[in-house]
């Protein structure tokens, strides 16, 4: 049950939607899919005067793309992106989103209240990472784009003002030759919050061995998902083996920051290593497709 | 606190209400319009005895506000039997024993509708994974798992 009273807007376009934060600011809360929104009022987190709904708000919702790349409304859920073909490239968010929550909640979860809520353990972020996804906030008469590994700040924190709406993601267009995947662990299948989680991305050389580009992304180990930068560095020029992979999955572990808040650092590490590893090895196969 | 007023379709008939700007969905069901068939439980999203279908999906109807459904379509347990004769996943819980307490099985059951809509002949996994956001306390599953399985069978039978 909510306690709390608030009233409730539904704006019909991304304008109004925009004219009623500028007016509310930070008393007002934007609702998407409310999987964390309705938790955080009913728990008393929040308290705003407006909660302002953005069901009608059809222009952030849904897939399209050009040549520079996919644009992914920030409405567009869970369900919707598990069912979608980023191809071989972006298998991983596809992975990724079919493994939040339940069905219920991927019905319901969306891609960009996923990234706003800012969770360390926020599914979609480590695929999104590792595609080099970028950000579109808008606000009354203006807007900008920002690289997603620049928008996490903490645990529940990210850049935005208050005034601000998601209103898409952009995929760029990646190479031919890339592959990618998502492994993430939980105590079980269905209705879990990672304990880990990897995405890796590899794009391949003509050679169909060297590899040209690497890079790994973790979640629920560290304040915010992050990139590990060095390991994804560190494969550059490699050939695509499984000494090479191993060696980048250690370093992978090395650069987590786990917290110990779950699970053990020393065991949140092992895990990075075990799925890095795996992640690595589905994402070599994609890449190779 | 400014009500709200919404047009909704919930099992086929068109309703309007005013509701609080705080009330859940599965709230409204309940106290506002009656229909106790729609359970809330764990209120988190967790359980999946709140679950609904809007728009033909199943959704915890627990983490939607009532002001969200206007002008979108609702359907709860009570409107799947047609008049008397109920629905063949209803019959096919009771006939397969896969209704103990009960409190998940209105969720269950909406659940696996959804999923034979989309698949008639689901398998086990597809089965499993369909319903893994509805908990169960009482039946260890299986039998909820066979019902599916067999109310499959028969539809397709009829078909
Ligand atoms: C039972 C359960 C299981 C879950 N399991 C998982 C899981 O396995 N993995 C996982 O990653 N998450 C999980 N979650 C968390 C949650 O479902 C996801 O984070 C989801 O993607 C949030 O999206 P939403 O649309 O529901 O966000 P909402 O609850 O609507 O919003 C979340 C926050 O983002 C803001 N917001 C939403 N959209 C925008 C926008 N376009 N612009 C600006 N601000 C916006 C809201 O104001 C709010 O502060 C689970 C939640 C539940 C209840
Ligand atoms: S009451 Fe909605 S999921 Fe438990
Ligand atoms: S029959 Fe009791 S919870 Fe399922």
């Amino acid at each position: 049950m909510i306690m709390q009273k608030f009233d409730y807007q539904a704006p019909a376009d991304l304008k109004e939607a925009c004219q009623i934060m500028a007016n509310y600011g930070d008393k007002a809360k934007l609702l998407a899919g409310g999987t964390d929104l309705l938790i955080a009022l009913k728990k008393n987190r929040i308290s705003p005067s407006q909660v302002v709904a953005l069901d009608q708000v059809d222009e952030i919702k849904g897939l399209w793309s050009d040549d520079d790349g996919i644009y992914l409304g920030a409405r567009t859920t869970a369900a919707e992106i598990a069912d979608s073909d980023f191809g071989a490239a972006g298998q991983a968010l596809a992975e990724a989103a079919a493994q939040v929550g339940s069905p219920l909640v991927r019905n319901l979860a969306t891609v960009g209240g996923n990234l706003v809520t800012a969770m360390p353990a926020a599914d979609m972020a480590p695929p999104l990472l590792v595609m080099q996804a970028g950000v579109v906030l808008e606000k009354l008469g203006d807007n900008r784009e920002i690289a997603l590994d620049d928008f996490f700040v903490g645990p529940g924190e990210q850049v935005m003002l208050p005034e601000e709406i998601m209103s898409l993601i952009f995929l760029p267009e990646l190479p031919s030759g890339s592959g990618s995947a998502f492994e993430k662990l939980g105590v079980r299948k269905a209705l879990e919050r990672s304990i880990v989680s990897v995405a890796a991305l590899i794009t391949l050389a003509d050679d169909g061995k060297t590899i040209q580009e690497a890079r790994i992304a973790l979640g629920a180990v560290a304040p915010t998902p992050m990139l590990a930068a060095t390991a994804g560095a560190g494969l550059c020029g490699k050939k695509a083996t499984k000494k090479n992979f191993s060696a980048a999955a250690k370093t992978t572990a090395q650069e987590a920051r786990p917290r110990g808040l779950r699970t053990s650092a020393v065991y949140s590490r092992l895990m990075v290593e075990q799925l890095t590893m795996r992640a690595l090895t589905r994402a070599y196969a994609a890449a190779s497709r | 606190m400014k009500k709200c007023h919404i047009t909704f379709q919930l099992n086929g008939s068109l309703r309007e209400i005013l509701v609080d700007p705080n009330q859940t969905l599965v709230r409204m069901l309940r106290e506002d319009l009656g229909l106790t068939g729609t359970k809330n439980g764990c209120g988190e999203g967790d359980c999946g005895s709140c679950t609904v279908l809007l728009d033909d999906e199943p959704i915890n109807s627990c983490l939607v506000l009532a002001a969200q459904v206007d002008g979108h379509k609702v359907t709860t347990i009570e409107g799947l039997a047609d008049g008397d004769k109920l629905h063949p996943l209803q019959t096919s819980f009771i006939e397969n024993g896969a209704i103990q307490c009960g409190f998940c099985t209105p969720g269950m059951i909406l659940s696996a509708k959804a999923l034979l809509e989309q698949q008639p002949n689901p398998s086990e996994l597809d089965i499993r994974t369909a319903i893994s956001g509805n908990l169960c306390r009482c039946t260890g599953y299986q039998k909820i798992v066979e019902s599916i399985k067999a109310a499959a069978n028969n539809c397709q039978g009829e078909s």
